[in-house]
């Protein structure tokens, strides 16, 4: 990058801090937390920075790519990193999120650099389907997040497990919040998300005959994704028991399995979304307008 | 510097010789009003909690603090005890030991349960409660702001206060803080109305509960309880009505079988509270709760037994911490006895300076005066060397002077330095 600063930067950042997370559980000092952060925060804005530079680059960044899209992801739960860190110092929130972003960052690695524009047929619901599909993305990461840490909570608690300076997750009550919320907020992002795909795919394929929407496994493993989150959401809903607690938590956790899932369709697989094995078609001429 | 402590505490008085003495507020002001009509010339602060009464007396320059017995006499003439049944357990400290005491106390490490955290407000409302009335004076405010910064210190930089030891404390603070993230919007139920349960109140009210429900079999105990906490007394038919609501039950009754059986859990509270979380404290022996309801999905049932592991480690815990804590009172002890003795000698250092400045200012303007040819510039240099050459002329026997301090009294010395200089006495 001519600004010099690559994805090893904040890689190795995130990486230090996620480290620094580990050895606190052993012990901890007085500068082990002002560390911590300035390493999350360094990341996190060599990160920005990287994403700007991409961005001047290709005008349509950060949503042009899939690349750029999973590294926006993991920037955004960086930023809702620091953002917990300050709003409950002295969790171990960054054990459990740090490690999610070292993921997105590492699924950008397979994820294909080619531009979706190729592909896209309108601006509008181009942005409406990667922004959607950004935040669903980020909120069952932190569903799964929040749906971790009550589990690990509620079965300390019932094992009667003190506190541990080294070790302590927020309250129950705060997590189980999260979850719901995440939960309500994925299923509505993630079904935007597919709505807009869809309606972007009819506007592009609408004279190719042959084209068959739901033979793509980006597409079927969102639909699937989909039809589990607003599934859990009635379930939820209808039945009192599950408005809150355990419940909750595995329903959240179940839905990140298939965002992982997604996401493996996205890097790894050949898809209409693009993987490493698109980029050859890099050279296509562009049509349409980019996301 | 001279200080006196009469007093009983834990340790020396039982607790019917503590509640004989004990002062509330009023009691307070009243008997340091009278202290300050009699020894006007005396600072005084009395110190009165569950587990120690003392009054702390000082004097500075000439005046001495009233003896021992004068101290003992006036607690037990406020009270009407014969002075002759308190003399036994009564404890008489002086100078080096009141200030070696009261951090001790201060810090928390004279506690019955060590590290309990109480005892720091508890120091700081009798100094202020004195300070109010004016029987404070120079002395008594630095000595209980070293008192302060003291037990600061011992919280700050040793993990002491870091871990409960109570059962009630443990339980809110370690385990429904972690279920729970506020207190104000919550029902606590409390079912008995022993001690166990006002204490256990003091910690939820102190972490915020507002919504305070007291059940028990005998109504008129329950409305005492709840009168005194602002909460609400809950007739005992209604007791499982109450626990479909309660977000926190607290149950310490003397029942010898449980109050609340499975089948009874089973069939009427738990399919009303769909699954909501339920943090029981069942601190009564035999339990009140059995213990197969803790199987239920979010309901978090401890006994005594499930937090005592918690509280004795937190004891281990707050024993490893204790040297710590009296090394750091021991530091300030003599750091505040040293500067104390310093103080002492502030009219001596104050003497040989001014005969040193007007020794020099002598020389000075004779020098001025034969030589009155010199530029303003030369002055202020000769002046300067002047004053440079004072200062190190006494920089050796200040120093001396603040050695001797921190090593015991300076009194011998300072007698040489007068004698040395002619100072007068």
């Amino acid at each position: 990058m001519a600004s010099g600063v690559n994805i090893f930067c904040f890689t190795a950042c995130y990486f230090a801090a996620w480290m620094l997370e580990l050895a606190g559980l052993t012990a901890r000092y007085g500068w082990h937390r002002l560390v911590m952060l300035a390493f999350a925060g360094a990341g996190s804005a060599a990160q920005l920075w990287y994403l700007i530079d991409r961005a001047r680059q290709t005008p349509a960044a950060p949503l042009a790519t899939t690349f750029d899209w999973c590294l926006l992801a993991a920037w955004i739960l960086a930023i809702v990193y620091l953002g917990l860190v300050f709003y409950s110092p002295g969790t171990s929130i960054g054990l459990f999120l740090l490690p999610l972003i070292l993921l997105l960052i590492g699924a950008a690695q397979f994820a294909s650099q080619v531009p979706l524009a190729a592909r896209q047929a309108s601006q509008f619901w181009g942005v409406v389907h990667g922004v959607t599909l950004l935040l669903g993305t980020v909120t069952v990461c932190l569903g799964f997040l929040s749906g971790s840490m009550y589990l690990i909570q509620s079965h300390r608690l019932r094992k009667a497990i003190p506190p541990l300076v080294s070790f302590r997750l927020p309250s129950l009550e705060w997590l189980d919040w999260v979850n719901s919320r995440a939960l309500r907020w994925s299923a509505l992002t993630m079904g935007a998300g597919l709505l807009s795909g869809v309606i972007l795919t009819h506007m592009q394929h609408q004279t190719d005959p042959d084209y068959r929407l739901w033979t793509d496994p980006v597409v079927l493993s969102l639909a699937a994704m989909l039809v589990w989150l607003i599934t859990a959401e009635i379930f939820r809903l209808v039945y009192p028991a599950a408005r809150q607690g355990r419940k909750v938590a595995y329903l959240t956790l179940a839905a990140f399995v298939f965002l992982v899932f997604m996401l493996f369709s996205i890097t790894v697989l050949d898809t209409v979304h693009g993987s490493k094995s698109h980029e050859n078609e890099a050279a296509l001429p562009r049509m349409g307008v980019s996301v | 510097m001279k200080l006196r402590m009469v007093g009983c505490h834990h340790r020396h008085a039982s607790v019917a010789v503590r509640e004989r003495l004990a002062f509330n507020n009023n009691q307070a002001e009243a008997a340091l009003v009278s202290w300050r009509e009699a020894y006007p010339d005396t600072e005084a602060v009395l110190l009165s909690t569950c587990n120690r009464v003392e009054l702390y007396a000082a004097a500075e320059g000439q005046h001495l603090p009233p003896c021992s017995k004068s101290l003992a006499e006036h607690l037990a003439y406020f009270h009407q005890v014969p002075i002759d049944e308190l003399q036994p357990t009564l404890v008489t400290l002086d100078d080096d030991e009141v200030v070696h005491h009261l951090f001790r106390v201060a810090a928390s490490l004279d506690s019955m349960v060590v590290g309990e955290p109480q005892i720091l407000a508890q120091v700081k409302k009798s100094y202020e409660l004195a300070r109010g009335i004016g029987s404070t004076g120079p002395l008594t405010h630095q000595f209980f702001q070293a008192a302060l910064r003291t037990a600061r210190r011992v919280a700050g930089e040793t993990p002491l206060h870091r871990h409960r030891v109570s059962i009630p404390s443990i339980a809110i603070a370690d385990f429904a803080s972690r279920i729970f993230e506020r207190f104000d919007d919550k029902m606590v139920l409390v079912v008995g109305a022993g001690e166990m349960a006002e204490e256990s109140l003091r910690y939820l009210v102190d972490a915020g509960a507002r919504n305070l429900q007291i059940a028990n079999r005998n109504l008129r105990r329950a409305q005492v309880l709840a009168e005194k906490w602002h909460g609400t007394p809950v007739a005992w038919d209604h007791l499982y009505e109450r626990l479909v609501e309660a977000d926190v039950v607290i149950s310490t009754t003397g029942a010898d079988q449980p109050i609340v059986t499975l089948e009874a859990y089973r069939k009427y509270v738990a399919p009303r509270r769909h699954q909501r979380p339920l943090f029981i404290l069942d601190l009564a022996v035999p339990r009140d709760f059995e213990p197969t309801i803790g199987n239920y999905l979010e309901t978090y049932l401890y006994s005594i037994d499930d937090l005592a592991n918690t509280c004795n480690q937190n004891r281990q815990a707050r024993q490893t911490a204790l040297p710590a804590a009296e090394k750091i009172v021991s530091q300030e002890t003599l750091n505040f006895l040293a500067e104390a003795r310093y103080r002492t000698t502030v009219p001596v250092v104050a003497e040989l300076q001014d005969g040193f400045r007007r020794t020099k200012q002598d020389e000075l303007d004779r020098l001025f005066r034969k030589v009155p040819n010199l530029e303003d510039r030369d002055r202020q240099e000769i002046e300067q060397f002047a004053d440079r050459l004072i200062a190190k002329f006494l920089h050796p026997p200040l120093e001396s002077l603040r050695d001797i301090s921190r090593q015991g009294s300076p009194r011998q010395l300072v007698e040489s330095l007068r004698r040395l200089f002619q100072l007068k006495e």
